[in-house]
């Protein structure tokens, strides 16, 4: 949601003066160190040492001195077949989670951004996905999820649609049981996000497509959507990150199970360094991640600027 | 607006669908948090608790430190959030009025640092707490937290800073104020208002926080709500719903009070400058 | 709204600085006394009473020693004590269960408790109980608690049925019993319902029975896996009760034992196979005039054997006061002791002398049958292999799950056991 603050930003005074204005940049120095150094020692560097240690057999024991393997690490984990179920896994449930997520968002921003009645009840009831605790959203939803005593098998054998689905711990069930909690808990934050963007589309472009006859649909895509792309293609790239690197939910909802089958890459990892304590292993699978994380945000990044480029020229 | 009546109803239709998308869950915690277990255990469960009951909020805090855990949480919590602002505030400052290379490494680490994977993050970072002493210690988890907390912080309070007019900060240094009085006397207060939302938003954020306490904190008189959470799941995943629910209720609450308290102020914040809504 | 503003951040950070205060005071105090740390898993409300009374009789008579209960859980303690142990915030008196032990063990972190215990809790518990700690030269446990798994059966179904009612002396066979399971199911009741959320323990320790090995240590010494007839009893009964039979419900294969309870208390389920502990939620939760009992699991060419990780006590390493704690744990498993233990959780002791309390003699809640099977339990199979955590968890369990739902065949199971299995070993193994 933070990229999003950027389009309220008022207009800047032509850019240039002010570098060259101020002292060099002592000043600047002390201003950003407070920051800068619990970034640079709890931050960048722990990520550095994390790379090293993915060239290394480091586990967990004192028994075994540590050593320098090279690329050991990065072979086995070419041939470790579970880790790229567990990628695929992870692909399958950033995916299964941004896109439904970004259209019922799309949805809802668009509900709210007509004059209705009941939208303040929306908003304040939006907000509980969003401030919940991640684990409290992942304990509520094994409660609706429980087989026998949970809400959602009750209400479909009340509708005559068989009941004792074993939800998440079904092996075609899990996932997307899970997808739908993932959906759920980050719907509202997208939503606020492109209700934003929504409310800075010109009001009277809008109007005067209406005057031209123009149907909602080709309002929509004419006057809304090129408004709302810049907005709604970070905070989608956004998600898209944040569910990959997604946690607690999972480790709250299924542990990974059954059989794997919601075993996400962070959590996958998780359990390689602090279950079965190979911390160079799991290292080795966070250098992997980032590489590839860093290609998807590359990815957004080019098309973010093509967006605003595009968005700069309406305005 | 004109808007055919069927169109209308269409709309309330779908905003209800939503309502009752988002609110059903909390519906059901809170009625399993109330049920006694011979209710629990029936095989058709009822919404309304036919036997309302407050045993399973006293069986929670029996089984379960939650006191203590709640103040773990409000310590880390508070901690992480006014470190967070009181360190994030200048530099803010600085990536928004200036463009030198400092400026731009730091916007750069900003939306680098959003695409870590925490696991790459952790294992090192447990490691270099471990030779720290601070494994196991509610400040070792704020250093975190408040690492953690400053890409949001420093990009919401730079937005802020932006809408502080330059003109002010210029007409104080023109009457002779130094740089950083300026600052202080000048553009802290007009930031005061984002400052506390940008606090109470990592207050929420760090009294949510899962992964990092987990492996962080490792006795039940140092963790956090949401740790202590997880310990009422018992052998093989078996859990005893009544008082986990009515914990897990509980533990909301505070993050739902501050929420609604910002909630204006954030989303608010990003609708400034759009149509009156 | 400014100024209001700046004394909340004011407020906020006066109460941060007041919080660090109050909680960093609270440290051990130096007057010479020792505290213990003793993290228990106990979780049952009678256990968890039965736990700290005798923490509190320990204190009570030891002023110098003084244990703290600490609670932990058994779903996350193997993580939880790989982080502590690393972090050097280990409790100092350790519960577990022996299969958890290898890795700490190997990894240096447990105490060789050889020389720490006395010999009185040595003789009392029996060879093959100790083998489940025994990892290389070293003892790096105390196991004190087990359970057989039995069949718990819904004692009205079985008498209309007629079948021949199973004793320790008389089980069923393996083939009996799934003949037994197809009688009593129709008309909505399942002949079983096998709760298989934790499918490798179950079927392993259930498949010594029928000769189960699965794990060969070669003349290297490195360990691999071959999943031969022995070993594929088990699975196929169950497999097949689920996908051929229909005699078990295909819903409660990624269960836990508790998921299964109100299923079996609705007539949905005659028999449940089940740690003979969970008889006390079964008491606690049982509608009024439900009859149930206890039934010994099916034996194989190799009798009742049953593979079993005991529950443990160990010691850690690094704590500065392993005689005490090594004292603390013989005080719990008095024979006295080890008796309220086991029946706050309603599991067998190890210990012999416990072991022939009358209190567990009785035929009420089966404790007979449960007691009786004592004899019969030997070591889990493959506790003390490396990398056997991980094969279990990531290897064995989707695999064996798979299999059971009918999704993989057992040729494929078999490939994945061994193959994946031994990639996953040998990277342990180098």
């Amino acid at each position: 949601m933070t990229l999003v603050t950027e389009p309220r930003r008022p207009a800047r005074r032509a850019p240039g003066p002010d570098a060259p204005r101020g002292a060099p940049d002592h000043g600047a120095w002390f201003l950003v160190l407070p920051a800068l150094i619990p970034i640079l020692v709890l931050s960048v560097g722990p990520l550095l040492y994390g790379i090293l240690l993915a060239f290394t057999d480091a586990q967990s024991g004192r028994t075994e001195p540590t050593r320098w393997i090279g690329t050991l690490n990065f072979q086995d984990l070419l041939h470790d077949t579970l880790f790229w179920e567990s990628f695929r896994i992870g692909l399958v449930w950033a995916v299964g989670v941004t896109v439904p997520q970004f259209l019922l968002a799309l949805g809802l921003a668009l509900l709210l951004n007509q004059n209705l009645r009941m939208r303040w009840l929306a908003r304040a009831l939006a907000i509980i996905p969003w401030a919940m605790p991640e684990v409290v959203v992942g304990i509520m939803w094994r409660l609706v999820y429980n087989t026998d005593a949970g809400i959602l098998n009750e209400t479909l054998r009340d509708l005559g649609l068989g009941g004792g689905h074993d939800w998440l711990s079904g092996l075609g069930t899990a996932l997307p049981a899970v997808i739908v909690v993932g959906v759920w808990a980050g719907m509202p934050q997208t939503t606020v996000a492109l209700l934003a963007g929504l409310q800075n589309t010109p009001r009277e472009l809008h109007e005067a497509a209406a005057v031209d006859g123009a149907g909602a649909w080709r309002r929509f895509r004419t006057v809304t959507w090129p408004a709302l792309r810049p907005v709604a293609l970070a905070i989608t790239a956004l998600n898209l990150i944040w569910n990959f690197n997604s946690f607690a939910l999972v480790y709250v909802l299924t542990n990974g199970g059954p059989g794997g089958r919601t075993r996400l890459p962070m959590l996958f990892a998780y359990e390689e360094a602090f279950r079965y304590g190979q911390f160079g292993y799991a290292a080795a699978m966070g250098c992997v991640m980032v590489a590839l994380i860093s290609i998807l945000l590359a990815v957004f990044l080019v098309g973010r600027l093509r967006g605003e480029a595009k968005g700069g020229d309406k305005a | 607006m004109r808007t055919s009546t069927a169109a209308r109803t269409g709309q309330y239709a779908a905003l209800l669908a939503y309502l009752v998308f988002l609110a059903f869950p909390f519906v059901w915690l809170i009625s399993i948090a109330f049920k006694p277990p011979r209710e629990l255990a029936s095989l058709h469960p009822t919404w309304i608790p036919e036997n309302p009951t407050l045993d399973n909020f006293r069986q929670a805090f029996d089984e379960q430190p939650l006191l203590q855990a709640g103040l773990n949480s409000l310590l880390a919590a508070l901690g992480a959030a006014v470190i967070a602002v009181l360190i994030a505030t200048p530099m803010a400052y600085v990536m928004a009025r200036r463009r030198g290379r400092l400026a731009k490494a730091a916007t750069g680490w900003v939306v680098v640092s959003q695409a870590f994977p925490f696991v790459l993050l952790i294992i090192p970072l447990f490691l270099v707490l471990k030779n720290l002493g601070l494994i196991n210690s509610v400040p070792g988890l704020v250093m975190v937290y408040v690492v953690w907390s400053l890409p949001f912080a420093l990009w919401m309070l730079a937005g802020y800073v932006r809408a502080v007019p330059r003109e002010l900060e210029e007409a104080a240094a023109v009457d002779g104020a130094g740089r950083l009085r300026t600052l202080v006397s000048v553009t802290a207060p007009l930031l005061a208002p984002g400052i506390v939302a940008t606090a109470l938003f990592a207050f929420i954020t760090a009294w949510n926080e899962f992964f990092f306490a987990l492996v962080l904190l490792k006795t039940p008189e140092k963790q956090t709500l949401p740790v202590i959470l997880t310990h009422f799941i018992g052998a093989g995943g078996v859990a005893d719903l009544g008082p986990l629910a009515a914990a897990a209720f509980l533990a909301t609450l505070p993050s739902l009070v501050v929420f609604a308290l910002i909630q204006r102020r954030i989303t608010g914040g990003m609708l400034a400058g759009a149509v009156k809504s | 709204m400014t100024r209001t503003s700046t004394r909340i951040v004011t407020l906020l950070a006066c109460a941060v600085l007041l919080l660090a205060g109050c909680s960093d005071g609270g440290g051990g105090a130096d007057d010479g006394r020792i505290t213990l740390r003793f993290q228990s898993l106990a979780w049952q409300d009678e256990s968890v009473k039965a736990n700290k009374e005798l923490v509190r009789e320990w204190n009570a008579t030891h002023p110098d020693v003084r244990v703290e209960y600490v609670q932990g859980s058994w779903d996350s303690v193997h993580d939880q004590l790989l982080t502590s142990f690393e972090g050097g915030e280990a409790p100092d008196i350790i519960h577990d269960a022996s299969d958890d032990l290898a890795d700490f063990a190997y990894g240096g972190y447990l105490a060789d408790l050889t020389e720490l215990l006395p010999a009185r809790l040595k003789s009392d518990i029996p060879h093959h109980s100790w083998e489940t700690v025994t990892f290389g030269d070293g003892v790096y446990g105390v196991p004190f608690l087990q359970e057989p798994r039995v069949l718990i059966a819904n004692a009205t179904l079985l008498e209309k049925s007629g079948v021949r009612i199973p004793t320790p002396e008389h089980p069923w066979s393996w083939a009996e019993f799934r003949q037994v399971a197809k009688e009593l199911s129709g008309d909505g009741t399942y002949g079983v319902a096998w709760p298989l959320k934790e499918p490798v323990s179950a079927t392993l320790n259930l498949s010594l029975s029928t000769g189960g090995k699965l794990f060969h240590r070669g003349t290297d010494g490195k360990v691999t896996v071959r999943f031969e007839e022995g070993d594929q009893v088990v699975p196929r009964t169950v497999h097949d009760q689920v996908d051929t039979d229909r005699s078990a419900s295909p819903t409660t294969l990624g269960s836990g034992g508790s998921d299964t309870l109100p299923g079996f208390f609705a007539g949905k389920y005659a028999m449940v196979p089940l740690g003979f502990s969970y008889r006390q939620q079964i008491e606690q939760q049982a509608p009024e005039g439900f009859d149930w009992q206890v039934l010994p699991a099916p034996a194989g060419a190799d009798g009742l054997a049953q593979g079993v990780s005991p529950q443990t006590l160990s010691v850690a390493e690094d704590s500065p006061h392993k005689e005490e704690a090594a004292a603390f744990v013989d005080f719990l498993l008095q024979p006295d002791n080890m008796v309220r233990l086991a029946l706050g959780d309603w599991m067998l002791p190890t210990g012999k002398q416990a072991l022939k309390d009358p209190a567990l003699h009785t035929t009420e809640h089966g404790w007979a049958t449960g007691t009786a099977l004592a004899a019969h339990l030997r070591s889990a199979p493959a506790q003390s292999v490396r990398g056997y955590a991980e094969w279990k968890d990531k290897v064995a369990t989707p695999a064996l799950q798979e299999y059971y739902s009918g999704a993989i065949g057992m040729d494929e199971l078999r490939h994945r056991l061994e193959e994946d299995g031994n990639l996953v070993l040998a990277r342990y193994q180098r």
